[in-house]
């Protein structure tokens, strides 16, 4: 299948249109969403098939319909190609005709109307060797309501099988959804992990990833800033080492005025491993006032990695403020140089360099119990 | 502040839309369409060698076999059964400007070609059409051995086997649709060889002129920089405004050799009938440096990145480009450069102004091959939208095979601030003003790397483009 195809296409030759993600790495055995940990107050889960659980989405889906007719297509275009999903998704199209090929089930968590639920929903994937796990799920958090979802996926570190998810998010006006995925799968797995986000006026959404595990991890994040004043923050941190390859595909589409998205993307590359970004910011006629910021630093710390990276900005409004900021190269000369100078050798001074880099990523994670574990598999990674 | 916003016009065209009857008398036209027949013509027409012969075969065979882009502007609009691949003037070309026929000398003086060249060029070439109808070159500049003719003697005179060594190498046929049309069918252009350690002080200047309805230029310039030596090379190009499309399909193959400087400036400024499917390519050697000045102004629409391979060790490339898309045009440009050799080192640098419904893209391509230790790359793009009819698109692509390599890039896109108009007005200037000076202050960096007169029509075209009624 197809994946994470740019929204508008560049030079065939770089082979950064799209992903392919070979069929022979796709082995389901399991389509059941683990149950959350404990349910807080407030919050409530309900299990539907697909294009029930989606209905969510009908009056997010109508006004983004409205809004695409007055979209002018950039050059290379590739928008429509995922217009049978009713909400966008990073990965695309293919993953949610994957998810009814496998008839998986949807998750819907729903946080009430003017509920602050403090307490994070967490829903641990503890996968055994040769699993073959696919599940989805809609958090919808309902008007003027917050809720905070934690998804960590764990298995032993030499274990390998399919790990695949997909997440939908619904924040209505006023709400504020907190969504946290750690990745920590063994060195085996194969990983996706798609996510399509809509958010309507006043509305927040914050997406903190850490991924450090699996041998081949596909991530699509596509957010529709849809309502006025909306705003994204988007967090992700990876480490790649060994073989290891990792592919993202960002969009934040802003339509609403005033609108706010901002992603950063940090992470180090070892040894042989490969990672794709491609980060889109697409200002849509109408989202006058809006900012939108993507930040990338990459450490790159031995000769045979590759790293790729595609910042697009597409613009059909005057009124904005796009920026894109790229550093990618190996560890500062002058750090390095400090840290020796205190009697710390450059080996050293590269683990303290990549635990601190990633640690500000993992920092974010409201779970003590996650963020130690992270912290153990960054350490043990190095 | 006023809300009232400034309406802006197109730009005055006047002086490049002057159009010139071209009669059956005075001019050979061949048919429309890119066929087998009419390349064996132009082939026997100018007398090929056996190489060219095979490679302009060659090259329509897979003309014909390959496909337009699906990643770039659209155009399906552009019917290549309607466009004549060659237009020439019944006369010879001329290295006296007072025998260059009447209507084709007043078309270039009142695009002050040889002003120009009296004031500030080291030699001109001037193309009209498929073919050159001028070339010249200072005596004291060819008394150095700088060889500067046009490309149908360069294929055939003393610098042949030259000519054979790169022509159509740093571009191949295979590269692209566009590239190989124009292996196909190509004519016109300039040779320019500079000898090892000569350095030319002033600028040599090729200009480019399609009169002609419906007709497609395809001319090839090929330029060698030996060792040691200086360049810097103009390259100019109008058109006056049809109904019909015309088509640009020309290639620039630039070898830049050891410890050698070349300067490549484009002032582009098509008219927006055209269809600019050009291709600019350049090969750095060992401490070799490639300089690239670039401003599209105009054109219907445009694919146009000049690409860099810098292939000796400590070779580097700077590229400053400004783009300005207007009403009705779809410049899809920017720039691509592979780092190759050890300690290499680039700089891109471009500006894209949208308006009155037009779409601007940058586009480019870092990709720093794992030879390349210790490369540096640093890419900089800013857009200014001056309003919401139009679109500004940023696709920049960075590609890094290894880890000692430092890359930076920055990409802003936004609006002509509120304050910086407030400002001005109320030092006095009326918003239109204030917004010119804006834009003018927006495309510095760019007009600062041209010469001085070239600064200046840049700046008016700038002007022209911004001038309008509140």
């Amino acid at each position: 299948m197809i994946v994470n195809v740019l929204p508008v296409l560049t030079y065939r030759w770089l082979h950064l249109n799209d992903s392919e993600l070979d069929d022979k790495y796709i082995n389901v055995t399991d389509t059941v969403s683990p149950a959350p940990i404990a349910l807080p107050a407030g919050v409530s889960r309900t299990t539907l098939s697909r294009s029930e659980a989606e209905k969510v989405f009908d009056n997010a889906a109508q006004l983004l319909a409205k809004e695409d007719e007055k979209y002018v297509s950039p050059n290379g275009d590739m928008y429509f190609r995922n217009k049978e999903q009713k909400i966008h998704t990073g990965m695309g199209i293919d993953i949610d005709k994957l998810l009814d090929k496998m008839n998986v089930q949807t998750d819907v968590y729903t946080a009430e109307e003017n509920k602050k639920i403090s307490e994070p929903v967490v829903i641990r994937y503890e996968l055994e060797d040769g699993s073959g796990s696919l599940s989805s799920q809609i958090i919808h958090a309902k008007k003027n309501s917050e809720i905070t979802v934690i998804l960590d996926y764990r298995s032993e570190i030499n274990a390998g099988g399919f790990h695949g998810v997909s997440t939908k998010l619904l924040a209505e006006e006023g709400a504020k959804i907190n969504l946290i995925k750690v990745q920590m799968l063994g060195y085996n797995y194969i990983h996706i992990d798609d996510i399509g986000a809509v958010c309507m006026k006043n509305a927040d959404i914050e997406d903190t990833q850490l991924e450090l595990g699996s041998s081949k991890s596909w991530n699509g994040i596509y957010v529709n800033l849809l309502g006025d004043e909306s705003v994204f923050n988007g967090n992700i941190g990876y480490l790649c080492k060994d073989e290891q390859n990792y592919d993202i595909n960002y969009i934040a589409q802003q339509n609403g005025k005033r609108t706010d998205s901002k992603c950063v993307c940090r992470g180090v590359l070892i040894d042989k491993a490969s990672k794709t970004f491609k980060g889109t910011i697409d200002f849509r006629v109408g989202s006058s006032g809006s900012v939108g910021d993507e930040q990338e630093d990459t450490l790159l710390l031995s000769p045979d990695v590759i790293n790729r990276t595609m910042p697009v900005i597409l613009c059909q409004e005057e009124d904005v403020d796009g920026r894109h900021g790229a550093t990618i190269g190996q560890l500062d000369e002058d750090t390095l140089f400090y840290m020796q100078s205190r009697g710390i050798s450059s080996e050293q001074a590269k683990k303290i360099v990549v635990k601190a880099r990633l640690d500000s990523i993992a920092n974010m994670i409201p779970d003590d119990e996650v963020k130690a574990k992270a912290a153990h598999f960054i350490q043990n990674a190095l | 502040m006023s809300d009232n916003k400034t309406v802006v016009v197109d730009v005055d065209r006047s002086v490049y839309d002057i159009k010139d009857i071209e009669t059956e008398e005075e001019f050979y036209r061949e048919k429309e369409g890119f066929t087998r027949d009419i390349v064996e013509k132009l082939s026997e027409e100018k007398d090929d060698p056996k190489w060219m012969r095979d490679l302009r075969f060659r090259s329509l065979e897979l003309f014909e076999k390959q496909k337009n882009t699906t990643w770039g502007p659209d155009v399906s609009d552009l019917d290549l059964n309607r466009i004549s691949s060659y237009v020439r003037h019944k006369s010879e070309m001329k290295t006296d400007w007072e025998d260059v026929p009447e209507d084709i000398k007043n078309t270039f003086e009142r695009l002050g070609i040889p002003e120009a060249e009296r004031k500030s060029l080291a030699g001109v070439g001037a193309q009209y059409d498929s073919e050159l109808v001028y070339h010249n070159l200072k005596d004291e500049v060819a008394r150095a051995g700088v060889v500067y003719t046009d490309m149908e003697a360069a294929v055939k005179g003393e610098y042949a086997d030259l000519v054979e060594q790169y022509f159509m190498k740093v571009i191949p046929p295979t590269d692209h649709k566009y590239a190989a049309l124009h292996g196909a069918v190509w004519s016109g252009g300039s040779f320019v060889y500079v000898p090892k350690g000569v350095k030319v002080e002033v600028p040599l200047q090729s200009y480019f002129r399609l009169n002609a309805a419906g007709a497609g230029q395809f001319e090839h310039t090929l330029i060698i920089v030996d060792e040691g030596a200086d360049l810097h090379f103009i390259e100019g190009c109008s058109a006056p405004k049809y109904n019909v499309a015309n088509l640009h399909a020309g290639a620039v193959e630039l070898v830049v050799k050891k410890n050698a400087r070349l300067r490549y400036s484009t002032i582009e400024n098509w008219s927006k009938n055209m269809y600019n499917l050009n291709t600019k390519r350049a090969i750095v050697e060992e401490n070799g440096r490639m300089e690239w000045v670039s401003g599209s102004f105009g054109s219907h629409t445009s694919y146009l990145y000049p690409m860099t391979i810098l292939k000796g060790d400590n070779s580097q490339m700077e590229y400053t480009g400004i783009t300005f898309a207007g009403k009705g045009q779809n410049l899809d440009t920017g720039a691509k450069v592979v780092h190759q050799g050890k300690n290499t080192k680039s700089v891109i640098s471009t500006k894209s102004i949208s308006k009155d419904g037009g779409i601007g893209t940058y586009r480019s391509s870092v990709v720093i091959a794992a030879s390349a230790k210790n490369a540096k790359a640093s890419i900089s793009c800013d857009s200014l939208m001056l309003d919401s009819i139009s679109r500004s698109d940023t696709v920049p692509a960075m590609d890094i095979r290894t880890n000692d390599a430092d890359v930076g890039h920055e990409a802003k896109i936004g609006r002509i601030s509120d304050d910086a108009i407030f400002y001005l007005m109320s030092r006095g200037l009326s918003e239109e003003d204030a917004r010119a000076m804006i834009v003018s202050g927006f495309a510095n960096p760019v007009s600062k790397e041209l010469p001085l007169e070239y600064a200046v029509e840049m700046n008016n075209l700038i002007k022209l483009e911004m001038s309008g009624n509140m």
